[in-house]
């Protein structure tokens, strides 16, 4: 089996065709998807730190909670989100007879996660650099037993300048790199699913447009 | 000693005998007094007060062409009016077509009323003449009344109250003074000399007050009635409330937003009065601490139902309600302020103006995502053929 990094990110035709075996080999796909998930879990960590402050002015103790679970959370939701989207490739894929097996498919988006490892990079960049300025609301022990209070308190956070500044930046890194991871699962689920390139397109196409489309809806609206 | 008693009564009758010759009426001197009249009577005051004290002079008039009078004796007065001091018990002579005054000092010591006191004079070889000198007993006092005042007065605004001052009663009134008091007032002027004030007739006098707090002004008129010293006195309460006309600004469309700690308060304000407002100014009160870029906020001048925007920006820490001061100056100049209290959300929304909120990454996003679907599209075509 031959691994080209440089083939991965800018020739993956030639990659898949020189690497994907007779066997699926997840050992490399996982590397990366674990990569991707510590890097999310360090931002996760800085944006979990404001939930953290916003709690431990009214409980103490409550921050360390929040934090670790939303470490986890975003440590975990990698490798959920790998999950997910092998699964729907491979669903969709079943419409246009696609060949392989569903390990198949989790190798190729294990692999093709690799653009996204250097947006969580950048993500984890622009945590450093925007959610210290974030100014969190204060809680108030009482305000824990109004759920109004937590609502605003949060929505105050969401909505400093900082964070907002910081939420634009991390969607616009992970459309501009889940694009390119979707270049990538293109070519590998062609081969792995023994596709059209017009097939293998559509059914990455698909659910990246939906996923995007929902990410700027998103952006809209806050 | 005969002859010493006989001396004494011979001197007794001629004396005896030059005063019957001196007091003795003949036709000529009764026809003389028949032509002496009154010419005059004059009271000072012109009407008495009930305890007053005053003067009447009488003018006595010797119509005669060629022959004085003689009057032995003069006085004036009856029960009701007092005769004060002596009458005139000297001898004195009215010369042909002379004229000559006899003045009185009298009290009047009675109720209302008219009253007709006598004159008595008494002519050396003619007899005597009555005359009665009518004269008024007046309590009625000087009108003291409030002829014109504001509608409301409010703290610190000066106001102008007009007051009339008329003297109903039959005769002159002199060294009239208004003098006004009041606690916590600025009063302009403070005394009015008025002067005399005839029968019948009425003066205005106009003053300007500028109550600080709610009081009585008390208006005290002093004048003399002759020498006699009178007053009236009277209460203007001064009581605030709102202003029918004056205008009223009214906050609203009030919005709290939160910039990096700074508050930021905008609104509008509307004069729902009646009079322009000048110079309206919005700040904040503590315990805000009034921050730039708005520590304060002119809107000018607003007509009644005209509106202005404002902004306002200020440290709040962990306060809830914060208090928004609106100060105009009315048409006088006075400052009339009121306050506001503004509360402040728990949590204000941010403010995203100016901190980068844009459609830009929207924008990047769907370039990006067209950039890719037509690269895409390219290729497959490419490929296909």
């Amino acid at each position: 089996m031959k691994f080209s990094l440089f083939d991965l990110l800018f020739n993956p035709n030639r990659f898949f065709q020189d690497t994907l075996g007779d066997t699926e080999h997840l050992k490399m796909p996982v590397l990366i998807v674990l990569a991707g998930a510590i890097l999310s879990a360090g931002y996760g960590y800085l944006a979990g730190s404001l939930t953290a402050k916003l709690m431990d002015s009214a409980m103490g103790g409550l921050g360390a909670v929040m934090t670790i679970f939303v470490i986890f959370a975003t440590f975990a939701g990698v490798f959920i989100f790998w999950l997910v989207w092998a699964g729907l490739f491979y669903l969709i894929s079943k419409l246009f007879k696609g060949e392989g097996s569903f390990n198949r498919c989790l190798e190729v988006v294990g692999y093709g996660y690799l653009p996204q490892v250097f947006g969580a990079v950048i993500t984890l960049i622009a945590a450093l650099e925007y959610l210290p300025k974030v100014v969190v609301p204060q809680l108030t022990s009482s305000a824990l037993q109004d759920p109004t209070v937590i609502t605003e308190a949060t929505k105050a956070l969401m909505q400093d300048p900082a964070m907002m500044a910081y939420t634009q930046t991390a969607a616009v890194i992970s459309v501009v790199f889940l694009l390119w991871s979707a270049n990538t699962w293109i070519f590998g689920l062609k081969q792995a699913r023994k596709l059209s390139m017009r097939d293998a397109a559509i059914c990455v196409g698909a659910p990246v447009l939906v996923f995007i489309i929902y990410v700027i809806a998103t952006m809209a609206g806050a | 000693m005969k002859t010493l008693y006989l001396f004494v009564i011979s001197v007794a009758v001629l004396l005896a005998g030059i005063g019957s010759a001196s007091a003795y009426t003949t036709p000529d001197s009764l026809a003389a007094a028949g032509n002496v009249y009154i010419s005059g009577v004059t009271y000072d005051p012109g009407a008495f007060f009930t305890g007053d004290k005053g003067t009447v002079s009488i003018s006595v008039t010797n119509g005669n062409r060629n022959q004085s009078v003689v009057v032995d004796h003069a006085t004036f007065g009856d029960d009701d009016i007092r005769l004060m001091g002596d009458p005139y018990d000297v001898a004195s002579n009215i010369g042909p077509l002379q004229t000559r005054d006899y003045t009185f000092s009298v009290a009047a010591d009675v109720p209302d009323g008219h009253y007709y006191p006598r004159l008595s004079l008494s002519y050396r070889d003619a007899g005597s003449l009555y005359y009665p000198a009518a004269v008024w007993v007046d309590n009625t006092p000087l009108v003291l009344a409030v002829i014109d005042s504001p509608d409301s007065y409010t703290d610190g605004k000066k106001n102008t109250i007009s007051l009339q001052i008329a003297n109903p009663r039959k005769a002159a009134v002199k060294n009239a003074v208004l003098d006004i008091y009041g606690a916590n007032a600025d009063i302009l002027p403070a005394s009015t000399y008025i002067g005399s004030l005839p029968a019948g007739t009425n003066t205005l006098v106009n003053f300007s007050v500028t109550p600080n707090a709610e009081t009585t002004l008390n208006v005290t008129l002093r004048y003399d009635n002759g020498d006699n010293h009178h007053s009236v006195s009277r209460q203007i309460p001064i009581q605030f409330s709102p202003d029918k006309k004056d205008a009223t600004p009214i906050v609203s469309n009030l919005e709290v937003k939160n910039t990096g700690g700074v508050f930021k308060v905008t609104g509008d304000i509307t004069n729902a009065g009646l009079s322009t407002a000048n110079a309206v100014t919005v700040t904040s009160l503590s315990p805000a601490e009034p921050a730039d870029p708005y520590r304060s906020y002119v809107i000018g001048a607003l007509k009644p139902d005209d509106f202005g925007s404002f902004t306002v920006t200020f440290n709040a820490q962990n306060q809830t309600e914060v208090p928004l001061r609106v100060s105009f100056k009315d048409n006088d100049g006075n400052i009339i302020a009121s306050t506001q209290n503004v509360t402040l959300p728990r949590f204000a929304a941010q403010d995203k103006s100016g901190s980068g909120s844009s459609l830009l990454p929207q924008a990047v996003g769907i370039l990006a995502l067209i950039v890719f679907a037509g690269g895409w599209v390219v290729y497959i075509r490419k490929h296909k053929e």
